[in-house]
Order: structure tokens, then C-alpha cells, then sequence
């Protein structure tokens, strides 16, 4: 019998060891799996798979960067000659056109015409550009060239400046947009939280009594236990409207009122901690300073302060990584435009929100699908670096000794 | 008598600051409470939504949530104890331990929306569960796994050291001696923990949103592999969806108020036994 | 306490019954799936659906990874996803289940009620920026947009804007319902909606395709009548081989109590 349970002591022994694990595993899958997909962007091409485009053979066009065709389809450019072509007018043809011209019958069976209808189309016009399906794509013929597509760069993702991925033919993938607009509602949202955090975690270290201390620390717990989702439905019921009107802005949904929510939800975070550090200052210290005359606030901002410097910026780093993650309560306010942001008083969009809010439609696998992983990946990294900068602050202690 | 001005102005200043952040929050919650408490009756909380979403009851949601809660501790209680367990009663102070505590604090800071990243491509897509209650149990109770983990460790260390000395004195092993005598001494504390925890996933949408979360079901869903409508992630879509935003604005302050609430008495909960089982510290 | 977990998910397991049918997809049709589940739920107690929203891209992507029974979309399936079923031996089953017309909609305190599609374009895409460009105040135009998901995002770039792409800075909102919310918050505002999105807090814009000749107006005899330009048809997307599962729930849509739910919630019926 104790032969038995020594074995499942051990077998127990063993689980537990595994359990300990458990969050190293959890880590590395997330890793994996979110590295994974996302990296694939960059092996996609830059239309979408199993499109591309074909010109006249006429045409002495080569090469087109992603932001170029899009200009094109977009009837924002109108000439060859911009491209080092013929001074011709561009004609746009999408694959979806061939069905207004040809009936069903006329494409026959399986589609099997298809590629002699398209061919017909590309060869009588000089100044064509069509997109279309690899599949069914003349390609073979004489006197028509399929433009090189090169895939997804580096470039295009991480010095793009515009975000548009379900544009046809060419979407963009520029994170610049997300990447400022996510730094630009959280930075702004740290300076507005800062320094009340800091003030109130003075208030609570240093000045308010031990009854005051009792109610106001579950408070600012039940603070920071409020659900994103609820902070959202606030701001998008009383602060937008409120924005709107005292700003004059033309909209309410802007940056600023992001800023303004996340202020508040990153407000717990900054307050708990610095009022941590600040407490532990050791009494010799406080003692000290008090018997060579300071005043309590002298001692405050002379000495606990610059002592607890370790634990104060752990708390702005640890608020920074809390606003930039936040994604609900963002989505429901900053009013979503994927733009370089040049106000804080415009609309903008955070990576967060921009995961939450297209992952639904990306088909697995496609080149968005894969966008939005590498966003993550981005994020995820983003708060790495932010956790492990909080934990190396945090530690490192000034000397006691005068 | 610069110096005594120049506290008074700063002190006072930090007073504000102070009632400012309790203003915040009364603002908050008294808007909550104020244009919801009139919503709440029994039968909001006991029916379904009918009339296209404009009234009736959020019953599927409290449900969900209900569902999600059960299963995420399902997953990380046992998970996140055992973990606990063998980091502050078997690895010592290795560069293990460190290691896994710096991982485990690392999984705590990550932002929900790649949970909800994670979970879907793992759980939903390569296992093949589909959004449904068992996805997103998962992804929710990878989400609090480090909160579970990090309140267990503390209320394990919390217990002296005397207990386990004395208990292996008498020659009991080391599991027995966690077992019967650490566990029920640390018990209070973890299930603070544990309180705080079910606060915590009632309330997250990014996990839910592409691992579980329905817009309407007409019935309560009766399988883990069924999907599963949710408070947070309701109050989301009645706020934003839905033909009548203005007609159905009471029930999204309804169920803001609800998930206020659950919220609130998960919190005064963790606080009154904190409070509670400090006194009685033997 | 171990023993306990464990006979719990057994008996979780155990009650892995018939699945649910699921509906994903298209916001704007998801009222009326709701409705229409409501209401099928009353006649037949035994069935189980799930209507989720999320924009047409969401249910035609979900029906392509097999995710979804039903997929609810306002948009034509476009060839790719069409081939992309093809390819995995599935075919694509589309059903129509009512007429939507889409509404232009402005602030009520906007003067401007006519615009023609070249003016909307060119709104939409960027290139007219001020009210007082189209006859009114002199007024920044605060364009919005549904999320690029959206059916009615894709119908109105084909349609309205001729397949231009929308302008970059514009806003996008993630549901219809907050476009309504934003627009009639805001003066300079305008978006597009569908008819059932319609209400006393927005203001419907006469439209003209024939160059400012005729301005229609947007609802339901209109669009009968194919006088209202931008009307389209609310689809149902399903995958063949499931034709047994997700049957009843489609014939009693199109039945005539379904079709009464149609048009109780703002859309045209398929008649």
C-alpha cells in the first residue's frame, strides 16, 4: 500500500512540476503561433494570391509598387507616362467587368472561354490594365504581359504609411498609422494620468489618515476592476458628446477622448504602485529629513520622491502598457480612421482596435489575416519589452547610505 | 513661513487630486446605476431578448457568463494552484524559479485582444473546436492563469514556516503535508484570488469576441461546443448593433449595471474576507 | 475536489448534442435574423440557432472555413470566395431573403437633401470637403463609413463610388447602428445606412444616377418600384451539402410569415 502511494505521490510530484511550467509554455505557444502567421505577410504577394496583373505587351511598363497601383485603380492617376510608359490614358479593368459584357452562355462551359474573352479585351486595348485571376488569365497569348508581382516588403509593412487592406487590387499594409496612433492616444494618456496618479498616491502615502486609507484603496481597486467594455459605453455616451461640444470639434470621436478614457483606466495601475514604493521608505530616511528642518513637504519632494524614483517610473511604464493594450473601450471612442495622425483632436485608429475589429472578416491565411497577426506579434512584443523594463526598474534600488 | 505656505498650497492640491479620482468613479458608477437601476427587475434578469433586441431580458448573457466563468476556472483553478504550489514549495530560489516567475508576470501584462488572437488561431482553428464555451473557457482561463498563479504564491508564502516543519516533524510526506496543512491554511487568501479572478473574466470581451461570443441565441446553449452570448460582449454590441440604438439604450444600461455589479460584489467580496481572515490570524 | 472536476466534464462532454445551426455575417441583416429567429424559435422549440454579427466578410469568411451554417451577407460573393469553396469540393448555395435599399444619410440639421452619385462619390472618396462645395454651409463634411468587413462597405464602394476606394481618413465605425449615433450627434456628418437603419434622428438624402434630372428618395415603394437607384438584395449563403440542416429555417424565412417579419423590419420583401 505505501508502495502505491509513493508512485502517486510521485505521478502527482510530476504534474506539479509540469503545472509550473505551464506559463513558459503558454508563452512560447503564443509566440509561435502569432510569429508564425504573422511572418507570412512578407512571403504574400502583393495582390491578392492567385491575382494578377496583365498589361498589352505594347505597354513598356515594368514595375509597379504596391502604392502605385492603388493610385492607378483609383483613377487618381490618369496617364502612362507617369510610369515611364506612353503619354496614353490608362484604362482600369477588373475581372468582375467581364460579366457585365458576356453572358454566361458566352464564357462557356466551366468558364472555359473565359481566358479567350480577356485576351480579346487586353489585345484591343493598348493602354490596359487588367486585374485578373491567374486561373482563367490569358497568359500564354502572344501580346500580352503579366506584371511582376513582387511580395509583401519589410518596407511596405513597417514604412507604409497608409493602412487600407481590403483595397483592390493592391491592399496596403502600412503599420505607421496604427503604430503613432496607438503611441499617440497612450502617451498623451500617461501625461494626463501621471500626474494626478502621482498626487493622489502622495495623498494616500503621505497625507490621509487611516480611515480615509481604508475607503479609498478598495475604491480605487473597484476602479481598476471596472470592464473595459463599460469604460467604452461611458465614453461613448457622456465623453464624446461632451468633447464634441466644449472642443467645437466637428466630431467627437477623436484621439483626444481616447486619451481622455484611457487616462482614467490606466489612473489604479500608476496610483497602486507609486504609492507602494513610496511607502516603503525606510523611516530612517523620512526621520532624517524631518530632523534637519524640512517641512513634510520638503521631504516629500526632496527625498521620498527621488528615493522611490525606481518604483514611480514602474508605475508610468506599467500605465503605459495598460493604455497601449487596452482595446474595447478605444474602439468605442477614437472614431477609428487609419490615418497618420496630425491632431489629437481627429479621429485615429490603435492597433488593438484594428485587430478587434477586422480579424472577423480576414479569411484564414490571406494576406490581412496574416497583417493582423503580425500587429499582434507587434503588440505582444510592444508589452514585452514594457514588463520586463518595469520589473529591471523596479529593482534597482538607490543607496540608503549618505 | 514660505516654506509653511508652500506645503499648505501643495497639500491641499494633492486633497483635490484625491477627491477627484472619487469623483471620477461616483461619476461613473452613478451614471451606471442612475439610468440602469430603473431597467433591473426580475424579469430582465430571468427572460430572453425579444422585439429585436429592444426589450425583454438579457437572461442568455447572465447565462454565458455564467458558462465562461465555471469553465475558465475549470482550466486555470487547478492549473494555477498546482503551478503555484511547485514553485514556492518545490524549485526553491533556482534560475528556474526566477524564470518562471519573470514568464508568469510577463503573461500577466499581455494585452486581452491577443489572447483573443491566441486562443482563436489555437483553439478555434488548429484544434478545430470552433466558437464555442470550450474556446473561449480556454483562451479566458489562460487569461487570469497568471492571477490565480500569482494570488496562490502569495498566500502560500503568507503560511509560516513552522507549519510545514512541524507537519513534517510528525512524518508526514511532503505532499501530505501540503495537502492537509498548507493548502487549508493558505485556503482563505487563494480563494480571494479566486474571487477576484471570476471579476475579471466576467468582464472580458477581446478573448470572446472570435473564440465564443453570439449576438442572439433563442435558447440557452446546452454543449460546450455550442457558442454562448456574454454580458461584456453584449453590452458592446447593444451600444454599438441593432436597428434602435435609442429603443434599446435601456437594456445596454441594464447590462452595464448588471456587470457593474458583479464586478462590484466580487470586489467587496475579495476585501470583506481579506479584511475578515486578517483579524482572525491565529 | 479532483474527482468532482472531472465527472463535471464528463457530463459537460455527454451533452455534446446535435449542434446548434449558426448564422454569421452581415450587420445589416442581422436584425432581421434575429427577428426571424425569434420568431422561428416560438413555432419550433426543438431547433437550436446562433445569429452572430460582425459584417458580410465575417459570415463568407466563416462559411469558407466551415465555421458558420448560414452566412448572412449583403454583398454578392465575390468569384475569389467562390472559387476558394470550389476548391475544397463545396459549392456555394445563395438564397435571397429580401431587398435593402441603402439610405444616404446626413445630420437633420443639414439644408443639403440632394446629391447626385457624382457628388457622393467624390464626397466619399475624399475630393469634396465642404457643405458649401454641394450647396450648403460652409461646413466640413465629416464622412463615415462601416468597417471594412461590411457588405454594405463593399456594396457602396461598387455602386456609389464605382469601385473607388473610400478616402483615407475617413471614419470607421464598427457597427450601423453607431453610425446613426455619430451622425446625428454631428452637423458636417454623412454616411450610408440600411433603410431599416432608418430613424427620426437622421435625415435621408435624395439621390440622382441620372446626373440631377431626378432626385429619389429612399424607401420601400421606391425601391418596389426600382425608382430609388441603390437598392440590394440580402443574401443567405450556405454551403450545398448542408442543404438538409439549414433548410427549415430558410423555407420559413421565406414564407410569408417570414416575409412579414421582413418588411415589420424595414426591408423590402423578396415576394
Amino acid at each position: 500500500m505505501k508502495q502505491f502511494r509513493r508512485i502517486v505521490e510521485k505521478i502527482i510530484e510530476g504534474l506539479l512540476t509540469v503545472s509550473g511550467a505551464i506559463t513558459s509554455i503558454a508563452i512560447l505557444l503564443i509566440v509561435i503561433f502569432l510569429f508564425k502567421e504573422g511572418i507570412g505577410l512578407f512571403s504574400s504577394p502583393a495582390v491578392e494570391k492567385g491575382y494578377a496583373l496583365y498589361v498589352n505587351s505594347k505597354n513598356n511598363v515594368s514595375n509597379l509598387t504596391v502604392e502605385d497601383i492603388k493610385k492607378i485603380f483609383d483613377s487618381e492617376v490618369s496617364s502612362w507616362k507617369q510610369f515611364s510608359g506612353n503619354d496614353q490614358e490608362i484604362k482600369v479593368f477588373r475581372f468582375e467587368e467581364i460579366f457585365d459584357i458576356y453572358s454566361e452562355e458566352q464564357l462557356g462551359v466551366e468558364y472555359s472561354l473565359l481566358p479567350n474573352k480577356l485576351g480579346e479585351i487586353i489585345l484591343q486595348n493598348p493602354n490596359i490594365i487588367a486585374y485578373l485571376p491567374i486561373e482563367y488569365a490569358p497568359s500564354e497569348v502572344l501580346g500580352i504581359k503579366e506584371l511582376p508581382i513582387k511580395s509583401i516588403s519589410i518596407n511596405n509593412f513597417f514604412g507604409g504609411e497608409e493602412w487600407i487592406p481590403t483595397a483592390t487590387p493592391a491592399p496596403l499594409f502600412g503599420l505607421l498609422p496604427l503604430l503613432l496612433g496607438t503611441l499617440l492616444v497612450s502617451i498623451v494618456a500617461i501625461l494626463f494620468a501621471l500626474p494626478l496618479g502621482l498626487g493622489v498616491a502622495i495623498y494616500l502615502s503621505e497625507l490621509a489618515g487611516e480611515r480615509t486609507r481604508k475607503f479609498m484603496k478598495p475604491t480605487i481597486e473597484l476602479l481598476a476592476g471596472i470592464p473595459s467594455v463599460v469604460y467604452g459605453f461611458f465614453g461613448l455616451v457622456v465623453l464624446v458628446p461632451i468633447v464634441q461640444k466644449t472642443l467645437g470639434l466637428p466630431v467627437g470621436e477623436t484621439a483626444f477622448t481616447g486619451s481622455l478614457l484611457l487616462a482614467i483606466m490606466a489612473l489604479p495601475t500608476i496610483i497602486t504602485v507609486a504609492e507602494d514604493a513610496m511607502r516603503n521608505t525606510p523611516r530612517s530616511v523620512r526621520e532624517a529629513s524631518l530632523a534637519l528642518g524640512a517641512t513634510h513637504w520638503q521631504t516629500i519632494y526632496r527625498v521620498i520622491i527621488p528615493y522611490s524614483v525606481s518604483g514611480i517610473s514602474a508605475a508610468i511604464v506599467l500605465g503605459i502598457g495598460r493604455a497601449i493594450g487596452e482595446t474595447m473601450a478605444v474602439l468605442m471612442v477614437t472614431g477609428n480612421a487609419a490615418v497618420m495622425p496630425h491632431s489629437l483632436f481627429e479621429s485615429a485608429r490603435t492597433i488593438p482596435a484594428t485587430i478587434a475589429a477586422e480579424l472577423g472578416e480576414a479569411p484564414a491565411g490571406g494576406a490581412h489575416y496574416q497583417s493582423l497577426f503580425l500587429l499582434g506579434t507587434i503588440l505582444f512584443i510592444i508589452t514585452l519589452i514594457i514588463s520586463i523594463t518595469a520589473e529591471v526598474i523596479s529593482k534597482k534600488q538607490p543607496n540608503t547610505g549618505e | 513661513m514660505d516654506k509653511k505656505i508652500s506645503q499648505q498650497i501643495a497639500f491641499w492640491i494633492f486633497r483635490v487630486l484625491g477627491i477627484l479620482v472619487i469623483v471620477i468613479l461616483f461619476w461613473i458608477l452613478g451614471f451606471i446605476i442612475y439610468n440602469g437601476i430603473g431597467v433591473i427587475s426580475w424579469e430582465f434578469l430571468s427572460t430572453s431578448p425579444t422585439e429585436g433586441m429592444t426589450s425583454g431580458g438579457i437572461l442568455p448573457a447572465i447565462v454565458g457568463t455564467v458558462y465562461l466563468v465555471i469553465g475558465s476556472m475549470i482550466f486555470a483553478l487547478p492549473l494555477g494552484i498546482m503551478s503555484a504550489i511547485y514553485t514556492n514549495e518545490y524549485a526553491g530560489n533556482s534560475w528556474v524559479v526566477k524564470f518562471i516567475r519573470v514568464m508568469t508576470n510577463n503573461l500577466g501584462g499581455i494585452p486581452s485582444i491577443v489572447f483573443g488572437l491566441f486562443g482563436m488561431v489555437l483553439f478555434v482553428n488548429t484544434l478545430g473546436f470552433g466558437d464555442s464555451i470550450l474556446s473561449g473557457s480556454l483562451t479566458l482561463g489562460l487569461l487570469v492563469l497568471p492571477l490565480i498563479i500569482r494570488t496562490t504564491e502569495e498566500a502560500l508564502r503568507a503560511v509560516p514556516n513552522s507549519y510545514r516543519t512541524g507537519s513534517l516533524a510528525l512524518g508526514a510526506t511532503k505532499l501530505q503535508t501540503i495537502r492537509k496543512v498548507v493548502l487549508p491554511a493558505a485556503l482563505p487568501n487563494i480563494t480571494t484570488g479566486v474571487i477576484l479572478s471570476i471579476g475579471r473574466v466576467s468582464g472580458e470581451t477581446a478573448p470572446i469576441l472570435f473564440t465564443v461570443a453570439a449576438y442572439f441565441l433563442p435558447k440557452l446553449p446546452n454543449s460546450i461546443l455550442d457558442q454562448a452570448m456574454a454580458l461584456p460582449y453584449h453590452l458592446y454590441v447593444i451600444a454599438t448593433s441593432g436597428t434602435d440604438i435609442e429603443a434599446s439604450r435601456p437594456i445596454a444600461y441594464g447590462t452595464a449595471l448588471v456587470l457593474i455589479s458583479i464586478v462590484l460584489l466580487m470586489n467587496l467580496l475579495a476585501t470583506f474576507l481579506r479584511r475578515y481572515f486578517e483579524r482572525h490570524k491565529r | 475536489m479532483e474527482k468532482k472536476i472531472l465527472a463535471l466534464i464528463t457530463l459537460l462532454l455527454i451533452t455534446l448534442s446535435v449542434n446548434a445551426q449558426r448564422i454569421k455575417g452581415s450587420d445589416t441583416v442581422l436584425p432581421l435574423t434575429q427577428k426571424e429567429a425569434e420568431s422561428y424559435n416560438k413555432t419550433h422549440s426543438s431547433s437550436t440557432i446562433s445569429v452572430t454579427g460582425g459584417g458580410s466578410g465575417v459570415g463568407i469568411s466563416a462559411l469558407l472555413s466551415g465555421t458558420t451554417d448560414i452566412a448572412q451577407a449583403s454583398r454578392k460573393i465575390k468569384f475569389a470566395e467562390k472559387q476558394k469553396l470550389k476548391k475544397g469540393g463545396q459549392k456555394a448555395v445563395e438564397i435571397i431573403v429580401a431587398y435593402d435599399a441603402l439610405a444616404v444619410v446626413v445630420n437633420p440639421s443639414n439644408k443639403v437633401t440632394n446629391l447626385t452619385r457624382e457628388e457622393l462619390e467624390a464626397i466619399f472618396t475624399g475630393k469634396i470637403k465642404n457643405w458649401k462645395e454641394v450647396g450648403g454651409e460652409d461646413l466640413v463634411i465629416v464622412p463615415y463609413s462601416r468597417e471594412t468587413s461590411s457588405g454594405t462597405y463593399e456594396f457602396f464602394k461598387a455602386n456609389v463610388l464605382n469601385n473607388k476606394n473610400y478616402m483615407n481618413g475617413i471614419m470607421s465605425m464598427p457597427a450601423t447602428g453607431a453610425i446613426v449615433q455619430s451622425i446625428s450627434q454631428t452637423k458636417g456628418a454623412i454616411g450610408y445606412i440600411g433603410l431599416a437603419y432608418l430613424n427620426k434622428d437622421i435625415k435621408a438624402i435624395h439621390v440622382s444616377y441620372d446626373n440631377g434630372k431626378t432626385y429619389i428618395a429612399p424607401s420601400v415603394e421606391n425601391a418596389k418600384n426600382k425608382s430609388y437607384p441603390i437598392v440590394r438584395p440580402l443574401y443567405y449563403y450556405y454551403e450545398a451539402g448542408l442543404e438538409s440542416k439549414v433548410k427549415p429555417f430558410i423555407e420559413y424565412v421565406l414564407s410569408t410569415t417570414g416575409q412579414k417579419i421582413v418588411s415589420e423590419v424595414g426591408f423590402i420583401p423578396v415576394k
